[in-house]
């Protein structure tokens, strides 16, 4: 039961590590695409309101555009966008040829998980804001402690498989075994036996908690704490268990 | 529609290439029109076990670069009539196959055939995953022993996410498990995982349960599949495992340790 240095600080041999992640982004839909009409316009809204927008990512909203794509200056659109600092990442909506026209200056297509983006609300001049943190245009996240979404997975975790639940909890219905990883920013809940890794706790949450119906795990780790089945002496291996962080030290607690 | 059918393990050696073998050879005997594909190329191996290596003229990889025609590299095989064999190259390596190639074959023997089995190479690499990636149905081979239940639970992964149907979101490969070289006296001396382990771990339908047997080095050495030795305690378990697989009750046999009477503990005797 050791409670060992933080694995992030162990050498790293990969050079690069590639993650899913999710971003708010504004979507500055054009409703009408000429530079010299949006250009201007933007400036004059946000002269209102200094630094709202200074190096913001945008997405550029195709959808209510009706022009050919041959009309449609985009190169003249981006140049005038970042002479605002507000920098154009890519687009959504709009028609395949739109989009083309966009990808060919080194915009690309962004898929938006949510469905629809609500209307930015850029009539209404927000308050000013620190730069860099733009008001997110999708609703904001619902805060923390009040319903968290839970990943739920109800077939056995294979040798090889890594199931990770982001910004959630856990619960794995059947086994997971040797040689499988549950991973999970909040709470793992293993309802069968728990052969393989769990790492509960990602992005620092001390809090997070193990439970395992039959514990048998080849590594244990939370907020980056993490003990191996060799130094699991003292834990009460093949029963159902608890883990948690207490101080730097992992405690395993027979329930149920 | 063909059901195309792989048998595969993960880990080499446990028994993938007799297992194809037996199992083709019993689901023709029962009037399937069946097909077995060697997937392993460069270590072509099912050709030799189903007795048809001085027969090979062309194989799978001529057919897919078009240097033959796919009923020119089948052949015919002379004990049961209605199963055929397409062999591995055995000069080439796997980067040979290509999922174009692979599914022209599989299309076409689609129009000829009931079953097709696809006899999958060690590992999960290339060859391995084009073998498993047109699968209806799985046989996972696994023997009683801890490296090898792991191999069969990573390929079982493997087929949930990256067959074809489970890439196209359809109903996903109906799995089976084949558990060879299972010897009882062993497994009650806690030397192999008990059957009830490997099932607990795997947890996928026992399709059947093939005893540890000399008959089987026998039969893959004089090239006759070891389904055709009905004597045979593991043609008897193969020929059972094929009749589960066609819809059959049967209960389970060869699992259980033999009681040894003073006579064959004296005389020795392993089974045949």
């Amino acid at each position: 039961m050791s409670a060992a240095p933080r694995p992030e600080t162990s050498p790293r041999l990969e050079p690069f590590r590639l993650r899913g992640a999710n971003f708010n982004l504004l979507v500055l839909r054009l409703l009408d695409p000429r530079p010299e009409a949006v250009v201007p316009a933007i400036g004059d809204q946000f002269r209102r309101a200094p630094g709202f927008l200074r190096f913001a990512p945008v997405v550029l909203g195709l959808d209510d555009i009706a022009l050919p794509a041959h009309e449609v200056d985009f190169a003249g659109l981006i140049a005038g966008l970042r002479e605002l600092t507000i920098v154009p990442i890519g687009t959504t909506g709009g028609s395949p040829e739109l989009r083309n026209a966009a990808m060919s200056l080194g915009l690309p297509p962004v898929r938006s998980i949510g469905g629809r983006e609500d209307e930015a609300p850029l009539a209404a001049a927000p308050p000013p804001q620190p730069a860099a943190a733009p008001e997110p245009a999708a609703p904001p996240p619902p805060p923390p402690g009040t319903a968290r979404p839970t990943m739920v997975h109800d077939q056995p975790v294979r040798a090889g498989q890594r199931i990770y639940a982001a910004g959630g909890d856990l619960i794995v219905t059947s086994t997971v075994n040797a040689g499988g990883e549950v991973i999970a920013d909040g709470n793992i809940h293993v309802y069968g036996a728990l052969r393989g890794r769990a790492i509960a706790g990602g992005g620092n949450n001390a809090e997070a908690r193990v439970f395992a119906q039959n514990f048998d795990p080849e590594l244990i780790s939370i907020a980056g704490y993490y003990a191996v089945r060799d130094g699991l002496t003292g834990a009460p291996i093949g029963k159902a268990v608890q883990v948690r962080l207490m101080g730097e030290r992992m405690r395993f607690d027979p329930i149920g | 529609m063909a059901q195309v059918v792989v048998v595969t393990s993960g880990k080499g050696g446990v028994g993938k290439t007799t297992s194809s073998a037996a199992f083709a050879t019993g689901l023709a005997q029962r009037g399937k029109k069946t097909v077995v594909i060697d997937f392993d190329v460069g270590l072509r191996n099912l050709d030799l076990i189903m007795g048809v290596e001085r027969r090979v003229v062309f194989d799978i990889v001529n057919v897919i670069s078009g240097e033959a025609r796919l009923n020119q590299a089948l052949i015919r095989d002379k004990r049961v009539d209605t199963l055929s064999i397409l062999p591995a190259s055995q000069t080439r390596d796997k980067d040979a196959l290509t999922r174009d190639g692979v599914a022209k074959i599989i299309e076409e023997l689609s129009k000829d055939f009931d079953y097709i089995l696809c006899d999958s190479p060690a590992g999960i690499e290339k060859g391995a995953l084009l073998a498993l990636y047109f699968a209806d149905q799985a046989v996972v081979v696994t023997n009683p022993e801890v490296s090898s239940v792991r191999d069969s639970d990573r390929i079982l992964g493997v087929l949930q996410s990256r067959s074809k149907r489970a890439e196209e979101k359809k109903d996903p490969v109906k799995e089976h498990l084949l558990v060879t070289r299972f010897d009882p006296v062993r497994v009650e001396r806690g030397e192999m995982l008990k059957l009830e382990d490997i099932q607990e771990i795997l947890s996928i339908p026992l399709l059947g349960v093939i005893p540890e047997s000399e008959s089987v080095l026998k039969a893959s050495n004089t090239g006759t599949p070891v389904i055709l030795d009905a004597e045979s305690m593991a043609g008897q378990a193969y020929a059972d495992a094929v009749s589960r697989f066609l819809g059959e009750e049967k209960p389970h046999r060869f699992i259980e340790a033999e009681k040894k009477g003073l006579f064959k503990r004296l005389f020795g005797g392993r089974a045949a």
